[in-house]
């Protein structure tokens, strides 16, 4: 379990993570997902020791990182694929690093075995592409065999292949117990892998909740309505948690009733509607609702192909 | 790639029905002692190419050199037979100039292991080597302390067995003009020790420039200002207080710890000593102290 505090760092004038409260239970893949630049490897860095948070705390199994007595049996991480002198050998890397623990030789061979990394093993990790790389670090990371496994954009860079492996080890490892905290800014593939999912925007904790909910819009149904007569539609359907917006003349956001409910007020209530579209949210939606204040970087051109010709003057 | 199915029996023991087999918070193996740290470390250390290259050439310079001054001695000893001149210049240095043969490569020797000792620590975070390197040993210090070791004992050790190599090298050279070499003898002990010592320093002070500036280039351009520049710019700076401060550059303290007699205005032995250990220690311990602090 991972306990985070009113956790935050700041680098300079910038708040990269902003106070943030969250509990990443074991036996569950929880997702963190955020654009680039959100913090996610900030507080992943925190968790594990490496960075210091500005104020607050982060726990692993009740304990900050740096004072477990075999860290790397209790907490497994892949950080950064890019986490290894490049002149080195993957199985010189993993063999200094299981050295510090006595984890043995064994042990190294079958993490190698693991993540497919046999035949370049004792290659130089400097020739490796990014896909071995992750594989490499994903080997580091579970090296100990840890309880705790935290991994920071492990399908990056990875083959279809490669991202249907780690979807299942990280399901698996999360079946047998361990708590697995896996990180990404791509939202479909949160949406096959993770249990629940963290959502961060500029630091902040935007959403936490069962991939379900974040899915359904936090528990909301929204169906579009198109009627000839809103303003009686809306007097119909008012009522506790529901919220109706009237986006133009002839059309209704109703947000709250499923559209069956929509479909019968209005019959009895004898007003006419043309059009009822529920308005089921894919993951990638919700995640772009989610985040759409909280991203850094907005792209420039935002509209497709005509948008820079028509934003010249901008 | 197409061995990468993933083994559910691999999970040994509580794979066996007991997904709750291992207690939160409870490991079920031994941490990270000093020991096994120094054991990472070593392995880390052989098993980089570039290291035992630098490690051969330390060795191939140095005896190379013992080698040149032993031919470069004798001529001069033997002009001094027939030249009145370099008689005197040759008297002067005492008579006994075999004894410096074979230290004579440690200015390189120095070099190439105080790189080496940058080197190894920069390599780290620019490479990204040390995130993994502190996760497995979140305190650090230990680690730093591990490779701080190592990097000393090899570059004590292999500056000893190279200037050990260079007089034997150079004993039969020198025997052709004459001249003669006693490794054993008291001097000879005392030139090898103090020159492998130092070198060990140099190495130290390396590694600490290499943690505190965390990049390569920036390290070794600090050392070579440190043990190449500073020396001559000292000389040339004019005034009293330059010539002063020059006797306290870590390179200038080799030569009074090594003196068969005292120098008129040098340091002592035990001065020089006392000012090499600041110039380890101070370095050092700032790096220990900045790598517990700062981000990695």
């Amino acid at each position: 379990m991972i306990e985070a505090r009113g956790l935050t760092k700041v680098y300079g004038d910038k708040t990269a993570v902003a106070g943030v409260n969250f509990t990443v239970e074991a036996g569950r893949v929880t997702g963190f997902l955020g654009p680039n630049g959100a913090g996610k490897s900030t507080t992943m860095r925190m968790i594990m020791g490496l960075d210091r948070p500005t104020s607050g705390t982060v726990t692993v199994n009740g304990t900050p990182f740096a004072q477990h007595a075999a860290p790397l049996r209790d907490v497994g991480a892949l950080l950064d694929a890019k986490a290894v002198h490049t002149s080195r050998s993957a199985y010189n890397h993993l063999l200094a690093m299981a050295a510090t623990h006595s984890i043995p030789k064994r042990r190294v061979h079958e993490v190698i075995e693991m993540t497919g990394l046999a035949d370049v093993a004792k290659k130089k990790v400097g020739g490796f592409s990014l896909g071995m790389g992750q594989r490499l670090g994903i080997a580091a990371a579970l090296l100990g065999d840890p309880q705790t496994v935290i991994l920071d954009e492990p399908v990056n860079g990875l083959d279809p292949e490669g991202v249907v492996w780690v979807r299942n080890l990280v399901r698996h490892l999360a079946s047998e117990g361990r708590t697995v905290f896996l990180s990404s800014h791509l939202m479909s593939e949160m949406a096959v892998t993770a249990d629940h999912l963290i959502v961060i925007g500029r630091g902040r904790i935007i959403a936490d909740a069962p991939i379900q909910d974040i899915i359904n819009g936090k528990g909301r149904i929204r169906t579009r309505v198109r009627t000839d007569q809103p303003d009686q539609l809306m007097h119909l359907l008012a009522g506790d948690g529901v919220s109706v917006e009237l986006q133009d003349n002839e059309l209704l956001e109703v947000t709250g009733l499923d559209p069956r409910r929509i479909a019968r007020t209005a019959l009895d209530g004898h007003v006419m509607i043309y059009e009822l579209t529920p308005l089921q949210a894919s993951l990638e939606e919700a995640y772009m609702e989610l985040t759409k204040d909280e991203v850094e970087y907005h792209s420039l051109i935002a509209t497709g192909a005509a948008a820079p010709v028509q934003s010249g003057g901008n | 790639m197409s061995s990468t199915t993933l083994d559910p029996s691999r999970h040994g023991a509580h794979a066996a029905g007991d997904p709750a087999g291992k207690l939160p918070g409870t490991s079920t193996g031994p941490g990270p002692s000093f020991l096994r740290v120094l054991n990472s470390e070593i392995i880390k250390f052989r098993t980089l190419l570039s290291t035992l290259i630098l490690l051969g050439c330390t060795v191939l310079v140095v005896v190379g050199f013992g080698a040149l001054s032993a031919w470069g001695t004798g001529q001069f000893s033997e002009a001094a037979a027939t030249d009145p001149q370099a008689a005197a210049a040759f008297a002067a240095q005492g008579g006994d100039l075999a004894v410096g043969v074979p230290t004579s490569g440690i200015a390189f020797a120095q070099l190439i292991l105080g790189s080496l000792g940058v080197l190894l620590m920069s390599s780290e975070f620019t490479t990204g080597m040390a995130r993994s390197t502190f996760a497995a040993v979140p305190k650090r210090i230990p680690a730093f302390a591990a490779k701080l070791l190592v990097v000393m004992l090899t570059a004590f050790v292999l500056t000893a067995a190279s200037v050990f190599l260079a007089g034997l090298v150079s004993l039969p050279i020198l025997d052709n003009y004459g001249l003669k070499l006693d490794l054993a003898s008291s001097q000879s002990v005392k030139m090898l020790l103090v020159n492998s010592v130092y070198v060990a320093a140099v190495a130290a002070i390396g590694m600490a420039l290499g943690s505190l500036i965390r990049n390569s280039a920036g390290g070794i351009m600090s050392l070579v200002g440190l043990f190449f520049v500073a020396p001559i710019a000292f000389q040339l700076i004019p005034g009293d207080f330059f010539v002063q401060a020059r006797k306290y550059l870590p390179g200038n303290t080799v030569d009074p710890m090594t003196a068969v007699q005292h120098v008129p205005d040098t340091l002592e032995a035990w001065q020089a000593a006392l000012v090499l250990g600041a110039w380890v220690v101070i370095p050092v311990v700032l790096a220990a102290v900045l790598l517990k602090k700062r981000d990695v």
